[in-house]
């Protein structure tokens, strides 16, 4: 079920003082399967464009279309529509809002009609989808959970509609390292799992750890796109931009200007691993 | 939805009514809102109609905006005006049919009570409109100050304000963002009936109430940072001093008030 967006302009307050362009001409197709990152610096129109995939925004001209179908035509099911396409919006805990945290996941599934047994079942896969156990905490009240924890019950939320494309923004902004950790597994596991995932982040080794495909939006507009390999290549350019890059680039391309012939590696294992055969050679030419 | 709230309908500027002393505009508003109750007779308003356009004038805030502030009060101006023209009782009797009647003094009422909101409420905004609000709870807190000798709590209250005023931008922000992630999740705000749309402002408010809670208290722990600690001893950066145009405006709003007498007067 592909999700293509065509010539994206969208403009905030038309005709107001205020008007302001958040995204220009974009055009992006969105494979079965596939994990897009969508990169940019802060204001380049991420967050408005994640928006637009599930319908909370409306393009001022062009056309996004969910299996060739137009989704902004009045006979859509908008409603269908974002069961289909999961939104996780940045800061997602501060949505939670049931007594319990079963009851919260439930919503969405309860929203789309489902029988009770359905909801049920759905709450539990979902909770064991981003590593939470029910019977701990499936009856505890979503406000006394870590942080980190209610990330993931805020998560489990949307996966509970199980949606066929999950778009996320920034999911591990303000977590500590571990719940950071933890929640990328999830990530990994959901797109493993045949799940489409739109992921918007700042976090360039998050990126690097699990995107398929990358985007870069600047200003508003689509710059570029790529394989992670061809992206974070672009070392100068991205860093023009003002994004980062992942470590790993950042060390091979400082072992290079030193005058280390190592390849170019955006991933830590790759990285070590060329470094360990480095060694490992300059080790035996020692001998 | 709810970008229709439009509050602080200040309007930036830098005009002799801008610049005028806070206090001066809030008791020129009230001496304002008592000459317009002075007024008994249609010709009283040609007085008022005179100032006020001198006073818009002097503020430079468009006219368009004047008669947006009237906007909401349409339907009130509506039934103001219906009523007391069906319902005047008198001998005169200027039109009738079948159950309708319209009296001399009807419609002199129906016009007398419009006239007199329309004057009131766009005399008023002219007070908002050039007064930002922070500095209009100032003027308030100080206005109202005296009475702390009886333990009113002036500053308290005019704090009070500063913040609620101050978070509504945000809480309509915070609001708008809530919706649209629940609304993600398949929650409908906008169908349904009024018992069923009521249930699901909850998936709405509940976050809603928790983030303004969460907000406060940041700001609280924010304000003891920076060792506030009331109003008792603190200094201003921006004093509020009386100046010649505020002698001028006083001036300006008692020879309307005098006017207005002569006029009711004489005639």
């Amino acid at each position: 079920m592909p999700l293509t967006m065509e010539n994206v302009t969208y403009t905030y307050q038309p005709g107001g003082a205020f008007q302001a362009t958040a995204i220009h001409d974009v055009s992006l197709h969105i494979a079965d399967g596939e994990l897009l990152a969508l990169i940019g610096h802060t204001g380049s129109g991420k967050s408005t464009l994640a928006q637009h995939l599930n319908g909370l925004l409306k393009p001022a001209s062009g056309r996004v279309l969910l299996d060739g179908q137009d989704i902004n035509l009045k006979e859509t099911d908008k409603r269908d529509l974002r069961f289909q396409v999961g939104l996780v919006f940045q800061y997602p805990e501060y949505q939670l809002f049931e007594e319990t945290v079963e009851k919260d996941i439930g919503f969405g599934p309860r929203n789309m009609g489902l029988s009770k047994d359905e909801v049920d079942a759905r709450v539990r896969r979902a909770m064991d989808s981003v590593g939470l156990v029910f019977e701990e905490v499936g009856q505890k009240s979503p406000f006394e959970l870590s942080g980190g924890q209610m990330r993931r019950v805020a998560l489990a939320g949307v996966l509970a509609m199980t949606p066929r494309i999950l778009v996320l923004d920034e999911p591990t902004a303000g977590l500590d390292p571990r719940a950071r950790a933890y929640l990328l597994k999830d990530i990994q596991h959901l797109h493993e799992e045949g799940t489409t995932v739109v992921m918007i982040s700042h976090s360039m080794d998050d990126v690097a750890q699990l995107a398929t495909r990358i985007a870069v939006l600047e200003q508003g507009r689509l710059v570029t796109t790529g394989t992670p390999e061809e992206i974070f290549e672009q070392f100068d350019r991205l860093t023009q931009m003002g994004l980062d890059v992942p470590q790993a680039s950042k060390l091979s391309h400082l072992l290079r200007d030193k005058g280390v012939a190592i390849p170019l590696n955006y991933q830590l294992e790759p990285l070590a691993d060329a470094l360990e055969q480095l060694l490992k050679g300059g080790a035996c030419h020692a001998q | 939805m709810l970008n229709d709230i439009t509050l602080g309908q200040y309007y930036p500027a830098d005009s002799f009514a801008h610049r005028l002393d806070p206090r001066t505009k809030i008791l020129l508003s009230i001496v304002y809102i008592v000459s317009i109750f002075l007024v008994k007779s249609l010709f009283g308003y040609i007085p008022v109609v005179l100032y006020l356009f001198l006073t818009i004038k002097v503020s430079t805030v468009p006219m368009g905006m004047m008669v947006r502030s009237i906007r909401p009060l349409r339907i009130l101006l509506l039934f103001t005006f219906v009523l007391n023209l069906f319902f005047g009782t008198g001998e005169r009797i200027l039109f009738q049919w079948a159950f309708l009647t319209i009296r001399h003094e009807g419609l002199m009422n129906a016009l007398h009570f419009s006239l007199r909101l329309i004057f009131l409420v766009t005399g008023t905004s002219l007070l908002t409109l050039t007064t930002a609000p922070v500095v209009l709870t100032d003027g308030l807190e100080r206005l109202v100050s005296p009475l702390r000798v009886i333990k009113f709590p002036a500053h308290e209250m005019a704090m009070m304000m500063t913040i609620a005023l101050r978070f509504i931008p945000t809480l309509v922000e915070e609001a708008q963002k809530i919706m649209k992630a629940q609304t993600a999740r398949g929650a409908d705000f906008t169908s349904g009936n009024l018992k069923q749309r009521t249930k699901a402002m909850i998936p709405l408010l509940v976050p809603l109430f928790i983030s303004a809670f969460r907000r406060a208290g940041d700001l609280a722990m924010a304000m003891e940072a920076r060792c506030y600690h009331g109003g008792e001893g603190r200094t201003r950066l921006h004093v509020l001093k009386f100046r010649k145009d505020d002698a001028i405006a006083g001036i300006s709003i008692l020879v309307l008030m005098a006017v207005i007498i002569l006029v009711e007067q004489w005639l």
